[in-house]
């Protein structure tokens, strides 16, 4: 397979320091896969190939791990993945109200990717913010919680601006009890 | 020595042995999907539950234990077993389905889960019949489903590479295909994507599957999802007959079973045989079926005008071998034997002639240089090589075999496609008259002026010895104009060829083939030739063989039967070189 992808010197580095942890190179293909979506922005079947090459590993495996998990990308996606919690909690208190008002906004459906590459819309299951629903994570990293309409304008337009929301601490109420 | 307790029998043991199979070889049965006993067991299918406890042992003394009826206190373990998994330790106590109503009830349960994303398609699907799941829930599984929402759908006639085809929708997930390419074949190319109710076994994208054991996946999987893409919607298992015999393709002697309808073979699988090829047989061996379907020679037939051969009588042909014979002196006669032919082929030729005065017999081996592997392919693409030699045949080269066919006045020349593999040019077979024994239409048939068909492996009971010099023998599968099903006890017998008749659309005379055995072809030529020879069935040329030749000694087919091949003495894997 003809491989348009290519590992800087850096993530190979960090790929040596990956292995050198695991007694295997079986198990590094977890952060390796990281390593290559950090890089690319996903792990197409190229990627994929490109991983499993690095790491002289069958890519049927490379291609098993991926898919199992969710968190990599196997196509391309938009530059900030908007991943929009609508499992029991969301679900009750809005989440597919926000959903929808994502994709009204962007113009796009749920799976898809706006024109500009710039936002991809997913509609997830839970991701364990039960407390600050309704809730949705930007590209695997940050939590946005306690979501409005308006506080969902702000979060497009500072992302726009390659801006990524800070990371909101939400006390629980014991928490706040007891201090 | 160790003991156990399964369903309150006592068993003893030696080892470490895992429980499953220690059950199913004292010939008791716990449902499984996922266990093949050549493979590591993952427990992933979770079918073969059983109860298992230990007995309370005190710690200081090593005594067992024991309740106010003086029995042994068992510690059961707080769940069920996956009994594929299971180490066996001494004294305990293990309850199969059989004796227990929980382990019943968790296999049951079990099934409707692995159930419950299972298409009911049986009657369109290929393994119906042969299908564990099929068997399994019929035995152990509920009666019905209690969900009633929609099936989840996956792709449907994936091809993943040249000869298997994926119905991802009848998959359960047992892995089993992914630990042969791993475990077995090496090539690792089949991987479980996707995960939950979603996930199958598939390539990574942009491979093929085109490992060369690749349709081995197809037998071992336990449900109809990995299908030969040849074989696919071609038969439906019970009403095609399964006849053990051997591997003719290749030197190792895999032991297969050829799989007949109506005198067809329709497809080839791998025979359990530990001493040869365990489980498996590679994917080169399985399309030899079509040898024995297409291109038969059907009738004897010569050389009229010209290069033009014509059909004639078997009187013809064996008047016409004999004049030919007479013809000229034996030492102008070069016989060749063949490796690709059987052991008791060669010996009915090589008796017939010597008896008329030939001395000196000559195979040309087939060998293909860097064609074998580690596994089940050999470098000899005969089956017979080594079965010849010990005969008396010797080997000869190509050049050595032009020249003596150069100088031959008549050439005789047992089933072996000289001309196909490239040993000799049509051009040579020019000169001399030519005869051939063959079973196929091939191009060194039709460069030969004399062609009498005989019986091909599927049709006779003949011995094949392979590389590591072990005989082992075939069955016949399918009739030919002169055999008959009902008489031949060899001949196993399917449900359609019990209960069919000649009036069944299903029926089909032209699938008969006219063609005799070697050794009765060559009775009728000794005759014709006033010579002193008569030859019985293949079983009764075995047991000449074996008291005349050492080589064969003690070898027959009752023991064959028995030991599944015998390795012959001197005879050993060192030597195969040839």
């Amino acid at each position: 397979m003809a491989n348009n992808y290519e590992f800087t010197p850096e993530d190979l580095k960090e790929i040596e320091t990956i292995k050198a942890k695991f007694p295997e190179v079986m198990p590094a293909t977890l952060p390796t896969l990281w390593v290559a979506q950090r890089r690319f922005g996903h792990v197409e079947p190229e990627v994929q190939h490109l991983v499993a090459e690095t790491l002289d590993l069958p890519v049927s495996h490379v291609h098993g791990v991926a898919t199992f998990y969710t968190q990599y990308y196997k196509e391309k996606m938009g530059k900030y993945v908007l991943d929009v919690c609508t499992t029991t909690s969301c679900q009750l208190c809005g989440g597919y109200d926000m959903l929808h008002y994502l994709e009204n906004k962007l113009g796009i459906k749920a799976g898809e990717t706006t024109k500009d590459g710039m936002f991809s819309i997913q509609s997830v299951e839970c991701l364990g913010a039960c407390g600050y629903a309704p809730m949705m994570q930007i590209t695997n990293d940050v939590y946005v919680n306690n979501l409005t309409e308006e506080k969902l304008d702000d979060v497009i337009e500072s992302l726009k601006a390659d801006k990524m929301p800070e990371f909101e601490s939400v006390g629980m109420p014991q928490h706040t009890e007891r201090s | 020595m160790p003991e156990i307790f399964i369903d309150g029998k006592r068993y003893e043991f030696e080892g470490k042995p895992k429980l499953l199979q220690f059950i199913l070889d004292n010939g008791k049965e716990v449902p499984f999907f996922c266990y093949h006993p050549e493979m590591s067991a993952p427990a992933n299918c979770r079918q073969c539950y059983v109860k298992v406890g230990t007995p309370v042992q005190n710690r200081e003394t090593g005594e067992y234990e024991l309740d106010e009826n003086g029995e042994r206190v068992i510690r059961w373990f707080p769940k069920m077993q996956t009994s594929c998994s299971m180490e066996m330790t001494d004294g305990m106590v293990v309850h199969t389905q059989e004796t227990s109503e929980e382990v019943a009830r968790a296999q049951k349960d079990t099934m409707e889960l692995i159930l419950i994303n299972h298409p009911l398609d049986c009657p369109i699907c290929d393994q119906a019949g042969e299908c564990p799941l099929q068997i399994q829930t019929y035995k152990y599984g509920p009666e019905g489903s209690r969900f009633e929402v929609k099936k989840v759908h996956k792709p449907k006639r994936v091809e993943l590479g040249p000869r298997v085809t994926l119905d991802a929708e009848r998959c359960i997930n047992c892995t089993r295909c992914v630990r042969f390419t791993e475990e077995i074949s090496e090539t690792y190319q089949l991987t479980i994507a996707s995960r939950g109710d979603k996930n199958y076994p598939i390539t990574a994208p942009g491979m093929e599957f085109d490992d060369p054991y690749s349709l081995n996946t197809v037998d071992i999987c336990p449900v109809g999802a990995l299908t030969s893409t040849d074989f696919r919607f071609k038969a439906r298992v019970w009403e095609m007959n399964q006849t053990p015999s051997i591997d003719i393709t290749g030197g190792k002697g895999t032991n297969v079973d050829l799989w007949t309808r109506d005198n067809l073979v329709l497809r080839l699988t791998p025979r359990y045989n530990e001493n040869v090829n365990t489980h498996w047989m590679p994917d080169e061996a399985r399309m030899a079926y079509t040898k024995f379907n297409e291109n038969r020679i059907s009738r004897p037939s010569i050389k009229a005008d010209g290069d033009n051969q014509i059909k004639t009588s078997w009187n013809n042909a064996i008047e016409t071998f004999a004049e030919k014979l007479e013809a000229v002196k034996p030492a102008d006669v070069l016989v060749l034997g063949s490796a690709h032919a059987s052991v008791e082929e060669n010996y009915a030729l090589m008796k017939t002639f010597s008896t008329w005065g030939v001395n000196d017999f000559y195979f040309s081996p087939d060998v293909k240089e860097g064609f074998g592997d580690d596994f089940l392919l050999t470098d000899d693409q005969a089956p017979n090589t080594k079965g010849v030699k010990a005969l008396g045949f010797s080997e000869t080269s190509a050049e050595d075999l032009k020249a003596a066919i150069k100088s031959a006045k008549v050439v005789v020349l047992l089933n072996d496609e000289l001309v196909d593999r490239g040993v000799l040019d049509s051009e040579d077979l020019k000169k001399p008259y030519v005869i051939s024994l063959a079973t196929n239409e091939t191009e060194t048939s039709k460069s030969t002026d004399l062609v009498i068909p005989i019986t091909c492996i599927a049709e006779h009971a003949a011995s094949y010895v392979n590389v590591e010099g072990r005989i082992q023998r075939s069955l016949p599968a399918k009739e030919t104009k002169y055999t008959h099903r009902k008489l031949d006890l060899e001949m196993s017998e399917g449900r359609l060829d019990r209960y069919g008749t000649n009036f069944d659309n299903w029926v089909n005379e032209d699938n008969k083939v006219d063609c005799t055995p070697t050794w009765e072809l060559m009775n009728n030529l000794g005759k014709r030739l006033g010579l002193s020879i008569q030859f019985g069935t293949s079983r009764e040329i075995m047991d000449e063989i074996a008291s005349s030749n050492s080589s064969f000694e003690g070898v027959s087919y009752e023991k064959m039967d028995d030991e599944n091949g015998i390795q012959l003495t001197g005879m050993n894997k060192e030597e195969v070189s040839a």
